[in-house]
């Protein structure tokens, strides 16, 4: 098996430089170090996490998707999604795989760009967080609880 | 006549009935029928297989999944394959099959074969629900009512064919082994079926005065049915007494202890067998399966036989059947209680009085009632000694009464009692426990001879 999950790894490695092709409008791009770290990086998230992926994997789908975002250059790119996808893995399992990928990463990008202003600790330690736990106790993702009206105010309701 | 079997290279006993397709590629393997590229070419298509299942699994939403839910997969694709091999006429042929098809194809016939094996098993259900026996026997019912049932609604054929989601407790005369999942179901109603088979030709209620005369109180223990009709039944028959009625009496067994102690295992075993022989004859047992089924039952019933013979207690494996409506009972009337408003009084007085033994008094003067004495024991606040005198006055019944509606129960089990509760059933507790241990079993007795 030691040839094919090497296999494996090489049509992963081309699959993320072959997004070079859009990034490159965004002046950015990944070499093939880069690429390989990055496999590297998923390979032990995903161990880390203990979980299994077939196929090219979210890194892809996480470079489309924050590609564009005013908070990433050329000198943070490979940086930001190496931290970007042990993210990702890791909040795979803390919202009980509620989420879908496609849906995990948009919330990540729209936090990203919005509330963190292009913190990942932010981004990780509070929004992705508070998330999972909504998700986790069957609120809405986006549910906070400083959206509810206070106790004081119901009570000049009532 | 012999029965005459095929030579195979592969040796049917070294392959796993619960990981079939994989014992079986490693015996192909170690016996040369696989080669190398062989092996790999099957796992690198098992990889396949599994990666497809798990796109569907997470409905194409989710590239990665858990360890765990991909290895359940993986586990529930060898079983499902494993059943397909296992359908195929012998072992050759499978490895032939595992060589010439492919995996995913294997996969498919095998989750065609599971959806039939599903609706038989589902068929045998619903008989083994129309000649379910009546019996108190709390895991039979159980097991056939929900434990059965709940395997049909959490049973997953895609990605967990190899899990037995089904709360069994009744066990079995031949327990099923080495198998898991759909078949181990489909094996277990088999044998369950033909098991109610044989008992429905007896009279429920024999059964039940046959269970009783082995534990009254088998309506709570884990104990196999037919397997105990089946003892009693060749004791009866070993007896030479009608099996139908499953009636042996103390002596008969002392009579079958001597004369079986005489027998070697041998003798024992060909006397064993005459004697089922003759019950299937009485009983007019027609059907081959169950003939089959008794048969393989025999040697762990001679097992018993055996044991019981060198420890001398043949009369708790042939057990004499009780009827429990027969057994002396006793009718417990607490007599009327008094007026509310004098039961108030009496509280107040007996809460304001300051001796012991002035409270005593008031109580046998004024208490004419089980009823009112039960209630004064939560309501007027005695301490352990005072509650320990009450208890002196009171006869072995009226204790053995206390007993069966106040039973001790420990912190945990007594949530919802109320303090004053609590504290009666553990002076009650301790009061019986100081008592001398002939009076205990007395009381014990008693208590169970009461009528609720």
């Amino acid at each position: 098996m030691g040839i094919s999950s090497s296999l494996i790894e090489k049509q992963a490695i081309a699959e993320i430089e072959k997004c070079n092709e859009f990034t490159a409008e965004f002046g950015l791009a990944l070499s093939r170090s880069d690429a390989a770290e990055l496999v590297e990086t998923r390979n032990i998230a995903l161990k880390g996490n203990g979980r299994i992926e077939f196929g090219s994997g979210a890194i892809q789908k996480i470079i489309r998707e924050f590609c564009d975002s005013p908070y990433i250059s050329m000198h943070n790119y490979a940086e930001t999604i190496h931290e970007l996808t042990e993210m990702f893995y890791y909040y795979k399992n803390e919202t009980l795989d509620l989420m879908s990928d496609d849906d995990l990463i948009k919330f990540m990008k729209s936090s990203f760009d919005g509330k963190c202003q292009g913190s990942l600790e932010l981004l990780s330690g509070r929004e992705l967080a508070n998330m999972a736990r909504n998700l986790r106790y069957g609120y809405p993702p986006d549910y906070s609880e400083d959206s509810m009206p206070d106790e004081e105010d119901e009570d000049v309701e009532y | 006549m012999l029965n005459i079997e095929k030579k195979h290279i592969i040796d049917n006993n070294k392959l796993s009935g619960e990981q079939y397709f994989a014992s079986i590629l490693q015996e192909a393997y170690s016996n040369g029928l696989l080669c190398d590229s062989d092996m790999e070419n099957i796992q690198l298509q098992c990889i396949q297989l599994l990666a497809y299942k798990c796109e569907r699994y997470s409905g194409g939403e989710s590239s990665s999944i858990r360890v765990e839910a991909a290895e359940s997969i993986m586990k529930s694709n060898l079983y499902t394959i494993g059943l397909y091999l296992k359908s195929l006429p012998d072992v050759d042929l499978a490895v032939n099959e595992i060589k010439k098809a492919s995996v995913s194809e294997m996969y498919q016939k095998g989750r065609e074969l599971i959806n039939v094996r599903l609706h038989s098993a589902k068929y045998i259900y619903n008989l083994v629900q129309k000649n379910k026996l009546t019996t108190p026997n709390y895991s039979y019912n159980s097991t056939i009512n929900e434990g059965i049932e709940s395997f049909f609604k959490a049973y997953d054929p895609d990605y967990e064919a190899h899990e037995t989601p089904a709360s069994i407790d009744y066990q079995l005369c031949n327990t099923v082994t080495n198998l898991i999942g759909i078949e181990f179901i489909l094996k277990y109603l088999e044998n369950l079926f033909l098991e109610n088979e044989f008992c429905r030709d007896f009279a429920a209620e024999d059964i039940h005065h046959l269970l009783y005369g082995y534990d009254k109180g088998y309506k709570d223990l884990l104990i196999n049915i037919f397997e105990q009709v089946l003892t009693a039944a060749v004791g009866c028959s070993l007896a030479n007494r009608s099996v139908v009625e499953l009636d042996i009496s103390a002596e008969e067994i002392q009579h079958l202890h001597y004369e079986l102690s005489e027998y070697d295992d041998c003798s024992l075993y060909l006397k064993v067998h005459e004697a089922a022989v003759k019950i299937l004859e009485e009983l007019n047992v027609d059907s081959l399966s169950l003939q089959r089924y008794i048969e393989r039952s025999l040697p762990r019933i001679i097992s018993n036989i055996t044991n019981a013979i060198k420890n001398n207690t043949l009369n708790k494996t042939f057990v004499s059947p009780v009827n429990p409506g027969l057994e002396p009972r006793i009718r417990f009337v607490s007599g009327t209680k008094m007026h509310d408003e004098d039961y108030r009084k009496l509280i107040d007085e007996l809460i304001i009085c300051r001796h012991s033994s002035d409270k005593l008094a008031l109580i046998k003067e004024k208490v004419k009632s089980f009823g009112d004495l039960e209630d004064l024991l939560f309501d007027a606040q005695l301490s352990e000694e005072e509650t320990a005198s009450v208890f002196d006055i009171l006869g072995d019944v009226e204790i053995a009464a206390l007993i069966r509606r106040h039973p001790f129960k420990t912190d945990m089990q007594a949530v919802d009692l109320s303090e004053g509760e609590m504290a009666v059933r553990l002076y009650l507790k301790n009061y019986i426990d100081r008592l001398p241990k002939g009076k205990q079993e007395e009381i014990f007795e008693k208590a169970d001879m009461l009528i609720d």
